[in-house]
């Protein structure tokens, strides 16, 4: 046989096989990176047994798909389910996912940690004695259930729904506890967004009406990085392998950080800014490019809203783009890199060298801003606005290689049931102080409820630790130790944690193989959904068996959240008198239970694109379809959507206001996707609102008041905030000028990649490598002071002190210190996790608090040999509990930078010794407060808030009035309710 | 042959159950042993362009991105290994494929030129001594598997529209440095290093070294072994390297075929270099000990 005849025959051979749906070329093979078992071959996957080398046993698996739970970005795991034990032995990428394509981060395996964990929590704890002493019972699920939903429907009976709060920390899905709570007719939702990534939504919301950037860095010519996504935090595996890809391809980073992160260690370009410094750098960068006319006019001529400002602002002058240009030059005419480094500290020659690259990125400009400055600074929400304005400067918005806003890269399928909006305003999470505030003012709630705005009935943490987590933990303890101001705090958690301690109910919650959610995340310019669902539940289901109850495959009485809730939810409502129970209810079966499997397969069937026909192809239901492969990709490409034609159908009636407005008589289209956008006004007579005239088209536009892009936006200039109605410059609360002399800006937000937020006490694997936190600090200052590394420093904050171990080391700006996010876990005596925390002292004297390490961490014998073997001791220092609550009058996110003095360790100082005054913590939020514009004095129009930004649980439009004469309208008792049901989906807002 | 190409890179890869079918279809018999691939691609002959190619004889390198340059002027961001093999023979098949696939004839003259480019620039100036050591240092499999690529290789290069010159980077490429104006550790790497000495010395070679030279060998790495043998008897160890080279002068000068005639004419002079210059050198590495002798 010749070699073309051979060449022929395996082509033949190959195609017979894909066409089965088969990989031919399997195995870790560099021809297409199919590094990963053929999915052909996920039924029965056979490997050798590394633990029993070298001996040459097999093991066979069953490889099922879920969605990782430790960070946020939704990456695919494969559990490899033992067909022998059916216990999982591994978590590896899942090839089929869109997103993360078959890549993960050191978080993903080790959730095999956390199921595994000797000291997880297996059943239902009720508290015994006073709250927070550390003694438990097991109860059962029943006992529990019906305990808090007789509350529940008591406090609903009498018109106390807002005595009932759902705090989350980790969401980890898209709208089902938000449509839950809108079904009980509650607006107590309460993310912790607030302390996240609020200020960088803040800033892209006030300009395209999308709060979360979705760039796309595989196809950018310049990426520019305001954060440390190619290396740490969560998220940064999607981000960073496309952040690679992007530099593989020849394109430049830029990454601005004042510390050395990794991901600075991968830029051509490190600009290590003073912490709050960043907007005049942008912003010198935004004017060389319009001084210098290397702006994309056309982009800027039709897409901005240069229109309406030039009204508003210079209606002296005529309204034309040629005008609004020479405006243009003088908007940020004095941000020149003269003033850009002397505010940063950074190289001048290096920032023009910066604006000069960015300059010539055209189209293809990557852009991205999470938390980092724009979390850390008062202000800092201009950051992301002033970054953005470099993007809308260069069109390089929905481009290839450009910036995409996340609603466009994400999808949202409509669910089974939509219930209707609550119809009143909880005034705990949504204060009139904060009326731009883009998401609720979760760490506020201990100061909020001090001053007798409200208690709480039932409250739930939901994977969320705000005692740890949360600035000014101490005043967290404070509240949640007060059974009048917390009337049952109920603890969802698969893993103990200091807020659980202070629960009455500690329930079990499956970990990531242990759950069923929905997720979606932008991560490229395109839109997937991934599938989280109990490994074990769909290997049974493979088998043949089926599980109508997931606790059946779950290790001890753990419980899949989503069962959890219906329950709950018919408990509360058992005969639907109070209007709940119908929004969880079988639509094949009247009066029967949802399940779990008629709520996803509904959705599965009905609200993906695509979906179903993929599925048949392969002679599966969708819903088995996902359950097999774990996600789908609904597009693969999504273009710039505001510049769609509106097509004719929703053109009805059509009046063009004159400032190019497009309102139609024509219903919106029914979409499957209800990915959350800002609800827009109509005309008044009755047309909604559609798009946007731009030259003679109408076109979708931006979801925002003008359907452009908003340089000006006349919601900040209305809401109390002209001077802040264009991108500017704030000076941060840690600038130079607003600190005494010996005073160092602490950054604390930093994250460590192997690390999970609070949750990775149990991850044995993640806790070996990274274990402790220790603060960064530059020679200079370490001379200054007189430290080296691994001496004691004593960090003193406004309301007390940490004290920790120094790292000295040149990673580290002069002037500024750092000390990670993460490490300082601690557990009181008694019961709890037992590795990766240490054992502490809690000590209280009226409003001083003391934390003093008792017992350090050390080996302990358990059910897992690794245990015994653990060789560190040091855990790290809980600092956050040392800070104050430092809320931005208008984005409402917590601004974590501090101003500190660091000194030597005092004698008597012990590492981990954390002091704090509660009073003087109450003081700094109401010095914070001062500098607000509540809504009650500079609502323009009487509401409490501008009713087209974001917001989840969006009550009812009456529910935004201001009270009036003194009286608050609050929520009504069933019988005034008005039906809930509706057509309209919920909108959630994607918190987490 | 795209297809074959393909299969081919995918062989080179661990031999997993899975391309038992390949294998099969491609009549090389039963896949080996994952260890017979361990010791053959990992130990033995790494199947890295840069190693053979580049000056310095190490991964990486000029060399490596180099072929990633090549990677990214044909339009493909480069992997993370760009000038492994199996990496370069899926390129060659994807380039092939879409140059006989491509609706727009201009795009698929372009595409085909550039599967051209890359058998000519970098298949082709290594393969050659680079199979010949596999045929007889690997497992019969891979032996078969040699022969088959060779042949392929060199069907490919006759069907293609080549002025036949030397690569660029062969025509530059440093001859074995002069211990005596370079220094030793320029020698010893340059001994190493494929394209400056003529000669591929793999581990199994240098075990060879110290069987007939009766000298000692210390495990480690090759260049600490070669070190190590030239620290007990450098004299003895010339004059076997300059044997050795003899050896692949005559090799090179087996592999020339009308594809490769620049290309084999390349390394048979470069050995012919190293055999002449080891020789002068175990001369006077003899007569030195003659006259420090007792």
């Amino acid at each position: 046989m010749n070699l073309n005849e051979l060449s022929s025959k395996v082509a033949q051979a190959r195609a017979e096989a894909e066409a089965r749906g088969e990989t031919f070329y399997p195995g870790p093979s560099r021809i297409h990176l199919a590094s990963f078992p053929p999915k052909e071959r996920w039924n029965d996957w056979v490997e050798l047994d590394s633990k029993a080398w070298p001996e040459r046993k097999e093991r066979r698996y069953m490889l099922v798909p879920t969605t990782c739970f430790n960070c946020e970005s939704a990456c695919g795991l494969l559990a490899y389910v033992d067909r022998e034990t059916l216990q999982v032995r591994k978590f590896e990428g899942n090839p089929e996912h869109p997103g993360s394509r078959g890549r993960n981060c050191a978080k993903g395996p080790a959730t095999l940690n956390q199921v595994i964990d000797p000291d997880r929590i297996l059943h239902p704890l009720k508290r015994v004695g006073a709250r927070g002493k550390g003694r438990w019972k097991q109860v059962s699920w029943d006992e529990a259930l019906d305990d808090i939903a007789g509350r529940i429907r008591k406090a609903v009976q009498e018109g106390r729904q807002k005595e009932v709060m759902y705090h989350v920390g980790r969401p980890g899905e898209d709208g089902f506890t938000e449509r839950m709570l809108a079904a009980w007719g509650i607006d107590g939702h309460n993310s912790h967004t607030n302390i996240c990534s609020s200020g960088a939504r803040t800033g892209y919301h006030f300009w395209c009406g999308m709060d979360r950037p979705s760039p796309d860095h595989t196809h950018a010519e310049v990426i520019l990085l305001i954060s440390s996504h190619l290396e740490a935090g969560h998220y940064f595996n999607p981000h960073a392998q496309r952040v690679m890809e992007g530099k593989q391809k020849g394109a430049k980073l830029i990454v601005f950080d004042t510390r050395l992160s990794n991901t600075a260690t991968h830029a051509d370009f490190w600009v290590s800014s003073h912490p709050g410094s960043e907007p005049a750098i942008l912003l010198a960068v935004a004017n060389h490019l319009i001084q210098t006319g290397r702006y994309n006019r056309e982009f800027v001529r039709r897409w901005w809203n240069w229109h309406e400002f030039m009204q508003e602002l210079h209606p002296d002058k005529p309204a034309t783009f040629e005008v609004f240009e020479q405006v243009l030059k003088t908007l940020w005419a004095d941000f020149t890199f003269e003033r850009a480094a002397m505010e940063s500290g950074a190289d001048e020659g290096m920032l023009r060298q910066v604006a000069e690259v960015v300059a010539t990125a055209g189209t293809r400009l990557a852009t991205h801003n999470w938390r980092s400055a724009a979390a850390g600074n008062l202000g800092g929400w201009q950051v992301s606005r002033t970054l953005f304005l470099l993007n809308a400067l260069l069109g390089a918005i929905g481009t290839e290689g450009g910036l995409f806003p996340n609603a466009w890269n994400k999808f949202v399928p409509k669910p089974i049931r939509s219930p209707r909006h609550p119809d009143w305003w909880n005034e705990l999470t949504w204060p009139t102080e904060y009326p731009l505030s883009l998401m609720e003012m979760s760490f506020l709630l201990p100061h909020l409820v001090k001053e007798g705005r409200g208690k709480l009935d039932v409250y739930f943490t939901r994977v969320y630790n705000p005692v740890w987590t949360n600035p000014d933990g101490f005043s967290w303890i404070e509240m949640l130790a007060n059974e009048d101001l917390v009337g049952l705090h109920v603890a969802l958690t698969p893993t103990w944690n200091e807020t659980a301690y202070f629960a009455d109910y500690v329930l079990p919650m499956g970990l990531g193989s242990e759950r069923h959610d929905i997720h979606s995340y932008e991560t490229y310019a395109g839109r997937w959904i991934g599938f989280r669902q109990p490994v074990l539940r769909a290997a049974r289901n493979r088998m043949g068996e089926s599980v109508a109850d997931t606790r059946a495959v779950t290790p001890g009485e753990v419980w899949e959240e989503n069962e959890f809730w219906i329950e709950l939810t018919w408990r509360i409502d058992p005969d639907g008198s109070l209007g709940m129970r119908e929004f969880f209810e079988s639509r094949k079966h009247t009066g029967e239970k949802l399940t779990v499997d008629e709520y996803y397969g509904w959705i599965f069937e009905n609200s993906v694109p695509g979906l179903p026909e993929a599925a048949a192809a392969e002679g599966l239901t969708p819903l088995e379809f996902m359950r097999r492969y774990g996600a789908f990709e609904v597009e693969g490409k999504v273009g710039p959507i505001h510049e769609e034609l509106l097509p004719e159908a929703e053109l009805e009636d059509v009046r063009i206001d004159p400032a190019g407005r497009v309102f139609t008589r024509a219903p919106k289209p029914e979409s499957p996707n209800v990915v959350p956008q800002p609800p827009l006004d109509g005309d008044g007579e009755g047309r909604r609102r559609a798009g946007v005239q731009v030259g003679r088209e109408l076109l979708r536009g931006f979801p925002t008041p003008t359907g452009k892009l908003e340089l000006w936006s006349r919601t900040l200039h209305d809401w109390g905030w002209p001077e802040l109605a264009l991108p500017g410059y704030q000076k941060s609360h840690v600038h130079r000028q607003n600190m005494e002399s010996d005073q160092l800006v602490l950054i604390s937000t930093f994250r460590v990649p192997i690390q999970i937020h609070t949750r990775s006490a149990n991850a044995k694997w993640l806790d070996e490598i990274a274990h402790t936190n220790p603060l960064w600090i530059h020679p200079f200052d370490a001379a200054r002071i007189d430290v080296k590394t691994s001496d004691l420093v004593r960090v003193e904050t406004e309301i007390g002190h940490f004290v920790a171990k120094a790292w000295v080391t040149e990673g580290i700006r002069p002037g500024v210190v750092a000390c990670s996010h993460h490490m300082g876990r601690w557990k009181l005596s008694g019961d709890g996790q037992r590795q990766g925390m240490a054992t502490v002292d809690l000590g209280q004297e009226g409003s001083n608090w003391a934390l003093r390490t008792e017992e350090e961490l050390g080996p302990f014998e358990s059910g897992d040999p690794d245990t015994s073997r653990i060789w560190w001791t040091d855990v790290g220092v809980h600092q956050n509990l040392t800070f104050p609550v430092h809320p931005d009058p208008i984005s409402g996110m917590h601004c974590w930078h501090n101003a500190v003095r660091v000194k030597q360790a005092l004698p008597g100082d012990q590492y981990g010794d954390v002091s704090v005054d509660t009073d003087k913590s109450h003081q700094v939020y109401k010095q914070w407060l001062e500098i607000t514009r509540p809504a009650d004095r500079h609502s323009p129009d009487g509401t409490r808030r501008p009713y087209w930004l974001l917001r989840p649980v969006r009550p009812e439009r009456p529910a935004y009035d201001l009270p009036t004469n003194g009286k608050e309208p609050g929520p009504a008792a069933p019988a005034e309710a008005e039906e809930r049901a509706s057509s309209e989906p919920d909108a959630p807002s994607g918190a987490e | 042959m795209p297809e074959l190409f393909r299969a081919l890179g995918a062989l080179a890869g661990p031999p997993e159950p899975g391309l038992r079918r390949a294998a099969e279809l491609l009549e090389l018999g039963p896949l080996p042993d994952e260890t017979e691939h361990t010791e053959l691609f990992l130990f033995q002959l790494p199947p890295y362009a840069s190693l053979y190619l580049g000056a310095e004889g190490k991964l990486g390198g000029e060399a490596r991105d180099r072929v990633a340059g090549f990677w990214r002027a044909v339009g493909t961001a480069p992997p993370p290994e760009p000038d492994h093999l199996t990496t370069l023979l899926g390129l060659y098949a994807n380039l092939a494929e879409a140059a006989r696939a491509g609706p727009d004839p201009a795009e698929a003259g372009l595409l085909g030129r550039g599967a051209t480019a890359l058998l000519h620039e970098h298949l082709l100036p290594w393969t050659g001594p680079y199979l010949s050591r596999v045929s007889e240092l690997g497992h019969p499999f891979y032996r078969s598997w040699a022969t088959l690529l060779k042949a392929a290789v060199r069907e490919a290069a006759r069907g293609s529209e080549h002025t036949g010159s030397l690569p660029l980077h062969l025509r530059e490429a440093p001859d074995l440095p002069d211990p005596r104006a370079e220094g030793g550790e320029a020698f010893l790497d340059g001994l190493l290093t494929p394209v400056r000495s003529g000669m591929i010395l793999t581990r199994a070679d240098l075990a060879r070294a110290a069987s007939d030279t009766g000298l000692g060998l210390r495990a480690g790495e090759r260049r600490y072994a070669l070190q190590a043998l030239f620290s007990q008897d450098a004299a003895r160890m010339l004059g076997w390297l300059a044997g050795e080279a003899e050896a692949w002068v005559t090799r090179h000068q087996g592999l020339v075929d009308d594809t490769e005639v620049q290309i084999a004419g390349f390394w048979t002079e470069r050995a012919r270099h190293t055999a002449t210059r080891l020789a002068h050198l175990a001369r006077d590495a003899s007569e030195a000990q003659l006259c420090d002798g007792p």
